[in-house]
């Protein structure tokens, strides 16, 4: 049937929905800078959803388990390799997705016999020197598109725009960690929130309160940074428990 | 389940080797460069491991301000005598393999595990070495957190491992300071009981002894501020002892008696 170009255009057409469909009801992810870095959160009903890929590299999806693993280990890999045969230093966002995850994702959607990654990725890296942060958003399609300030992933794009509109609503990069902390659950709150509506509407603080105590009910917030002032040569750190407790008690 | 093993996807994507490196049959004629001496002590709090600076070719000194005490993570130290071609190859590849395990598997390697892949290391490059050059001596120490305590572990060329309970040394320099350091040990002070002064004292003093008699290693030089590279390890962590330290200690340790 694939002789003919109009079947494959469609095989494409129905696997883009296939995919649209499967990333619809995922919590968003949501990255922001803060005064000393990036900040990733999300929401999550057990496993870890925001990864280190290499000292000032972080990776975060939403999707189908297994294949965000795949995707993980595949730019950790290239990472590695690439930390190796050159150095740390040629470690880059823009390699990793350009010539990395970008064409792999795109490699496994175009081929219509096999299955695609059911994924959608945020990557961070975070600028040693300044706040030129950068953000970069990897489509379950392989297209890639950057981003500075604050970056999302989530189920529709009306959710996305939320976010970022949430987050431009506030100041930038000038805020503390536990700043950005409200700042990203409230980003997190409008995007969910925005998962299903035709129109963008930024939830007033009531919905955002009931939004987050119906998540609390039944997932964890999960909270990473990439924090220029960590000491280590890896600059991610998982956030613990109670740094984000500190946070959420306003809203429980 | 994929392969989580960092030398198997350097040598799957033809990073590496595949088979050993021969050579030709005189390559032994060649000189190469190589370091000495490398000792760990055990002392009160951890390790202290340490190595001269000097790197030589034959009788030629090529450098004098190697580093052969490299942190290879937040764990563990590898001090290296030997060829410093393989050497530092070895420590990177041991570098990169604790990251990408840490990172991929979201668990750090344990310590029987790293040792495991230094003598995976050790083994494949065992054609060079019996070829004359690229021959590699390490010393790894690590801060044991289930049993509390420092340990150290070396290597022969062939990769065996073995444990050191009070102290090690390896390199051309090694045989002059191993009958000192096990005469101080046994009649004394057991080095274990030391506090960190008195153990830095000592490894200072070693490494001025071996390069008092053994012309690849480099001893201290204050006035070109060359001093040994010293690493502690305890369960804080790794870190340096400053040169402002060395130097301060071998005016008032290290002068000759009047």
């Amino acid at each position: 049937m694939l002789e003919e170009p109009y079947r494959w255009v469609e095989a494409i057409q129905n696997r883009r929905e296939y995919l649209e469909d499967q990333l619809r009801g995922a919590s968003p992810v949501v990255g922001l800078s803060y005064e000393d870095g990036i900040l990733l959160l999300t929401t999550t009903p057990g496993p870890c959803k925001l990864f280190e890929v290499y000292d000032d590299l972080s990776f975060a999806a939403i999707g189908h388990p297994a294949d965000i693993e795949k995707l993980r280990k595949a730019v950790i890999d290239i990472a590695h390799l690439e930390a190796f045969n050159f150095s740390a230093k040629d470690v880059s966002l823009q390699r990793l997705v350009s010539f990395g995850i970008g064409p792999l994702i795109k490699a496994a959607f175009d081929e219509i016999f096999r299955s695609p990654f059911i994924a959608r990725v945020l990557m961070a890296e975070l600028d040693p020197q300044s706040s030129h942060d950068r953000f970069c958003v990897i489509d379950a399609d392989g297209s890639f598109r950057g981003e500075e300030h604050e970056a999302a992933v989530a189920g529709s794009e009306n959710s996305v725009n939320a976010i970022c509109k949430s987050l431009r609503n506030e100041s930038t990069t000038e805020r503390s960690l536990s700043q950005a902390l409200d700042a990203g659950l409230q980003a997190w709150a409008a995007g969910r929130i925005n998962l299903e509506n035709e129109a963008l509407t930024l939830p007033d603080k009531k919905a955002i309160e009931g939004c987050l105590q119906e998540a609390l009910e039944s997932q964890r917030f999960e909270a990473a940074v990439l924090d220029r002032t960590r000491s280590t040569k890896s600059k991610f750190a998982l956030l613990a428990a109670d740094e984000i407790d500190a946070v959420l008690a306003a809203y429980r | 389940m994929e392969s989580c093993d960092f030398l198997s996807l350097l040598k799957e994507q033809g990073h590496l080797p595949r088979d050993p490196i021969h050579l030709p049959t005189n390559a032994a004629d060649f000189d190469t460069t190589e370091g000495t001496t490398i000792l760990a002590v055990r002392y009160r709090d951890g390790v202290l491991m340490a190595g001269d600076r000097r790197a030589t070719m034959g009788n030629t000194v090529v450098y004098d301000r190697a580093d052969k005490v490299l942190s290879i993570d937040d764990d563990a130290v590898l001090a290296l005598a030997g060829s410093p071609a393989v050497a530092y190859e070895i420590a990177r590849l041991l570098e990169v393999s604790f990251q990408h395990y840490r990172r991929s598997q979201l668990q750090v390697l344990s310590l029987d595990g790293k040792l495991r892949i230094l003598s995976r290391l050790l083994r494949d490059n065992l054609p060079l070495a019996l070829q004359g050059i690229g021959a590699v001596v390490p010393i790894f120490a690590a801060f044991d957190a289930c049993g509390n305590a420092g340990k150290i572990f070396f290597y022969d060329i062939l990769g065996a491992q073995f444990e050191s309970v009070d102290f090690c040394a390896t390199g051309s320099g090694s045989p002059i300071i191993r009958g000192a350091l096990y005469h101080y040990n046994r009649w004394e002070e057991k080095l274990v009981n030391m506090d960190e002064a008195a153990s830095l004292e000592l490894v200072l003093k070693m490494l001025e002894t071996a390069a008092e008699f053994d012309t690849a290693t480099g001893g201290l030089k204050p006035s070109a501020r060359i001093f040994p590279q010293i690493r502690r390890i305890t369960a804080a962590g790794i870190d340096t002892i400053p040169e402002d330290v060395l130097e301060s200690l071998y005016h008032s340790e290290l002068q000759p008696r009047t």
